[in-house]
């Protein structure tokens, strides 16, 4: 599916895909022509030379040295213009590829989705997309290195069928050899490698948790000494790969040497024919080592595109229209209690950490589907209704806030389209935010970083709250908005907050283990953790 | 390989800072040094090497290939700066719109909250493409230093075959400056590819470079600043310790949250508690007084003296939430605070705070892995205790001692802290209602 669609977008670059092809082939070609020609001059010129000066009368230098310099600046221009455009090509095919992947990610079954989406996840997927990149701009290799051989063969063909067959043959083990080798020597390796990296995080991270402990007691020596071999065992690993990928080359160097002497072994023709064969086998085997670098790319690819593959084979979401509800009540059951929150109605729910307050949330907006309790809005239970009956229903502020690296602005449209900046500053004096965002130097077009990294956690809270606030929703959905707050914010965001469900009449739901927010609510009900 | 051996070492000495600079930035180090950084070499020696090793064959032939070095050098002198002039001005647009993908993928969530899907679908295509076209217009300029190199080496190919044949067909039209045979030049023309290869190789490399030299900034960064936090010499360890306090203590994290100001007094020897909802700040505090946690203002007092948290590392016996467990056995685990507790009293803390009958089930001997595989809640949280105790210092600073035990195991846990607090100061941040009732003062942090 992911080869499909990547075809997909590469045949939307044909035009560059083809010129860059040709390119590689005609740069392939000049460079061995280049070698060949020299040799062939050189030798020709030599005995020439040697034979007096009738000979030098009758050998044309012109011809072949003017073919010499422009065979050096035909190499040149083509191997400059073939690089813009095989990465032309790959980069927009790339582009078209990475909105197409978003859309499958975005439009599957949300608890499918949302495995992928973690931070570590999102940068895999991210440096996964990069992979197939640098494996679209390889593509040209491949006919490159066959134009250069073609080139190679037909001039060592002038030296006989049997120089030819020997670099065939020599370009033949060239290929088994790295693609017998590439697979043997660094699969395991680079596993190896993974998993030490791995080991050696997690241990880092458990480690990292006690620094109070390796603060107090000068401990440091001692951890370094427990990280020791888990650091020895990454670098055995690296080195194996550094060690697989020098054999790999190394094998690819010999067996070109290799090649040049049987075919100056078996060229025959004349010294200057001689000359041309050998030259034409080296810069032929030399184009040619180019593809072991694919081969030891692929394994890289491979398992990127398996990853890709996960996200490309993502079912569509199923929509069924005629679910719908205009947001009416929501009920709530519990161990067989129930509880029925009216149309704009102010639910809080309580209950210590761990008791499944943000999945009661979730479940309740779409995004998952794993709590335990019964939730139902107009009577129709909301894992039939799904996230896209659910979703016009409710504005939800998470909370881990959730902001995209972008403006301010960026940040509040995302609740729906057409929102207008009054619109937007009124929302962010709701959410306790004007001021703050006011002395931002550019205000709303304030650029804020990775999940909001310019604001404290407590402002990044009230900006997810003032776009909850202009999604214009029938219900609001806050998990913990006065976390990290002061009392004096707090009690401001209290009466606000108060005021405009007042005014525009919205239901809510709200997660707060602070008293602070406690009075919004007109009905309270706590969860209780499960006993272990 | 060395580029991965610090690794360790870092890691130790940046304990609590970024898993990201002390493992992947100094695996991405590798690249510059075992990549980059010989190439540069080789590309600076090679080709003086190759020209001396051609100047034996045809002295003429090495000078043609230096001659070639000085427009080659002025060329790629012009592409370099042209080439950064335009990546400097692309970086802000690039940097910002080719995280876009990865970031939205992230903010997921947020995004089917609100159904935003297809507008950040079309956002995405558009910044993908406006990347896409941008990096065409740096590679444009970055692809002519290396068609300079390409033209070059062809260049200097070129010059020495026409110059070699020439000089045999006795047709310069100058004076031949040598007489050369045919194995000569022929020498001479197969070392002439060579002479830009090191070059060659060195701009392929460019990306290392790039990579290897970020990384090399964020970790020299975070060694500066955990040289800064390293704690001065030890101050003296007094017997007992009177009064410990602190008077408007802020702590601010990088993130912008901050807890305080907090005003407190613990007078030893006692127990004491600190309580408050959860993520009100109590571990932060305990932090704080030994100096891991960003203290942005206020003060620490000592019987009286303001002192740097650092001065107090030496006094405290620490457990936290998750005990340290280090590879070894469970007796070298429970001594890590002490190398020198006598093991009667060793046996009388474990006795005390019921770890007894882990060691009787599996001896003193059991080994114990990083991730304490095998080892319950309640059990890891003992051995920091015991560790804690064993240590022998004065100031008791533990966090959440009596959670993840059962009732039965956390009155044990209770009096023993009761029988320690006796003569020393302890410290204790807790939930536990059975503990607080013990306390000789209670702080409500809100």
């Amino acid at each position: 599916m992911i080869e499909r669609l990547l075809r997909d977008a590469t045949r939307r670059q044909r035009r560059s895909t083809v010129i860059a092809i040709s390119l590689a082939m005609v740069a392939a070609v000049a460079g061995v022509a280049l070698l060949a020609l020299s040799g062939w001059f050189l030798t020709g010129a030599a005995i020439a030379g040697a034979s007096g000066i009738a000979s030098v009368r009758a050998f044309n230098y012109l011809l072949p040295s003017a073919g010499i310099r422009g065979l050096a600046i035909a190499r040149t221009l083509s191997r400059y213009s073939e690089r813009l455009y095989s990465h032309r090509a790959a980069l927009f095919a790339l582009a078209d590829l990475r909105p197409t992947l978003f859309a499958k990610l975005a439009g599957t079954d949300p608890s499918r989705a949302l495995a992928q989406s973690s931070g570590d996840m999102a940068a895999r997927l991210g440096s996964d997309v990069d992979a197939l990149e640098d494996s679209v701009v390889r593509k040209v290799t491949v006919p490159g290195a066959l134009a250069g051989a073609g080139a190679g063969l037909i001039a060592s063909s002038l030296a006989g069928l049997p120089a030819a067959l020997a670099l065939l043959a020599g370009l033949a083990a060239m290929r088994l050899s790295s693609r017998v080798l590439a697979p043997r020597l660094l699969t395991k390796p680079r596993q190896d490698h993974a998993a030490a990296l791995n080991r050696l995080k997690a241990d880092y991270t458990s480690y990292a948790a006690c620094s109070g402990e390796i603060a107090v007691y000068n401990l440091g020596t001692q951890v370094i000494a427990a990280l020791e071999p888990h650091a020895r065992a990454l670098d055995a690993a690296r080195s194996a790969v550094v060690r697989g990928e020098a054999v790999i080359q190394g094998a690819q160097l010999v067996l070109a040497g290799l090649t040049v002497a049987s075919v100056l072994a078996l060229a025959d023709g004349g010294a200057a024919l001689v000359a041309l064969a050998a030259l034409a086998a080296a810069a032929a085997a030399e184009n040619w080592s180019v593809l072991a670098r694919t081969d030891m790319e692929r394994l890289r690819v491979q398992d990127a595109i398996i990853r890709l593959e996960s996200i490309a084979t993502l079912p569509a979401r199923e929509i069924d229209a005629a679910l719908s509800t205009n947001g009416g009540s929501i009920a709530l059951t519990i161990e067989g209690q129930s509880y029925v929150v009216p149309p704009g109605g102010r639910l809080l729910i309580g209950g210590p950490s761990g008791s499944g307050k943000s999945r009661l949330l979730g479940t309740l907006i779409g995004l998952r589907s794993d709590a335990p309790e019964g939730l139902a809005v107009d009577g129709q239970g909301v894992r039939t209704l799904g996230l896209a009956g659910l979703r016009p229903l409710f504005a939800y502020a998470a909370q881990d806030a959730g902001l995209i690296a972008g403006t301010v602005a960026d940040n509040l449209r995302l609740a729906r389209q057409g929102i207008s900046e009054p619109e937007m500053w009124a929302a962010l004096e709701t959410a306790c935010l004007a001021e703050t965002v006011r002395n931002l130097p550019e205000g709303l077009t304030q650029w804020l970083g990775d999940n909001g990294a310019r604001l404290s956690g407590g402002q990044r809270k009230r900006l997810v709250l003032a776009r909850a606030l202009l999604a214009g929703k029938p219900w609001l959905v806050l998990d913990e908005p006065s976390e990290g707050l002061d009392p004096e914010t707090e009690h401001a965001l209290y009466q606000r907050l108060s005021a405009w469900l007042d005014r525009t009449e919205t239901g809510l739901v709200l997660v707060s283990h602070r008293s602070g927010l406690h009075a919004l609510a007109r009905q309270v009900v706590t969860l209780v953790p499960v006993s272990a | 390989m060395t580029a991965l051996l610090p690794s360790g070492q870092m890691g130790g000495r940046l304990i609590g800072e970024d898993l990201r600079v002390a493992i992947d930035d100094v695996e991405a180090h590798e690249g510059l040094i075992a990549r980059f950084q010989p190439l540069r070499m080789a590309a600076m020696l090679s080709p003086l090497i190759i020209a001396a090793a051609v100047a034996l064959a045809s002295w003429f032939s090495a000078l043609i290939l230096l001659a070639t070095l000085i427009p080659f050098g002025a060329g790629m002198a012009l592409a370099g700066l042209a080439g950064k002039a335009e990546a400097d001005r692309q970086f802000l647009a690039l940097s910002r719109l080719s995280g876009l993908f990865v970031d939205r993928v992230a903010a997921l969530p947020a995004i089917l909250a609100f159904g935003a899907e297809d507008r950040v679908t079309r956002q995405i295509g558009g910044a993908a493409r406006d990347v896409a076209a941008r990096t065409m217009q740096i590679l444009k300029i970055a692809f002519v230093s290396s068609a300079m190199m390409e033209f070059f080496a062809a260049l200097s190919v070129a010059l020495v075959a026409v110059y070699c044949g020439f000089s045999l067909l006795g047709l310069l039209p100058f004076p031949a400056p040598e007489d050369l045979s045919l194995g000569e030049a022929f020498f001479a023309l197969a070392l002439a590819p060579e002479f830009y290869l090191g070059m060659r190789r060195l701009a392929a490399a460019y990306h290392d470079k790039q990579q290897g030299q970020a990384a090399e900034r964020s970790v020299a960064a975070a060694l500066e600043q955990a040289h800064r936090t390293t704690p001065p010499a030890t101050a003296p360890l007094p017997d007992r310790i009177g009064e410990l306090s602190t008077q408007g203590l802020m702590i601010r994290y990088d993130d912008g949250n901050s807890i305080g100001p907090i005003t407190a007094s613990w007078r030893g020897p006692g127990l004491h508690v600190v309580t408050g909802p959860t993520g009100v700040g109590k571990s932060s505090l305990l932090h704080a007084l030994i100096g891991l946690a960003p203290v942005s203002g206020g003060q620490i007092i000592h019987d009286g003296t303001p002192v740097a948290a650092e001065e107090l590392l030496a006094l405290t016996g620490w457990a936290g939430q998750r005990p340290l467990l280090l590879p070894g056995t469970l007796a070298d685990n429970l001594q890590l605070g002490n190398k020198s507790l006598a093991p009667q009293e060793l046996a009388r803390l474990t006795e005390a705070s019921g770890l007894s009958a882990l060691i009787a089930a599996r001896g003193e001997d059991l080994t114990i892995d990083p991730r304490g595989s095998g080892l319950s809640g309640g059990e890891r949280r003992r051995i920091g205790l015991v560790r804690a105790i064993g240590s022998e210092r004065p100031v008791l600073l533990l966090d959440e001692p009596t959670a993840d035990l059962d009732p039965e195991t956390a009155a044990k846990v209770i009096a023993l802290l009761q029988d320690t607090a006796r003569s020393r100061l302890v410290i204790a941040a807790t939930h536990d209602p059975a503990l607080i009732a013990c306390a000789t003062s209670r702080m409500v942090m809100a």
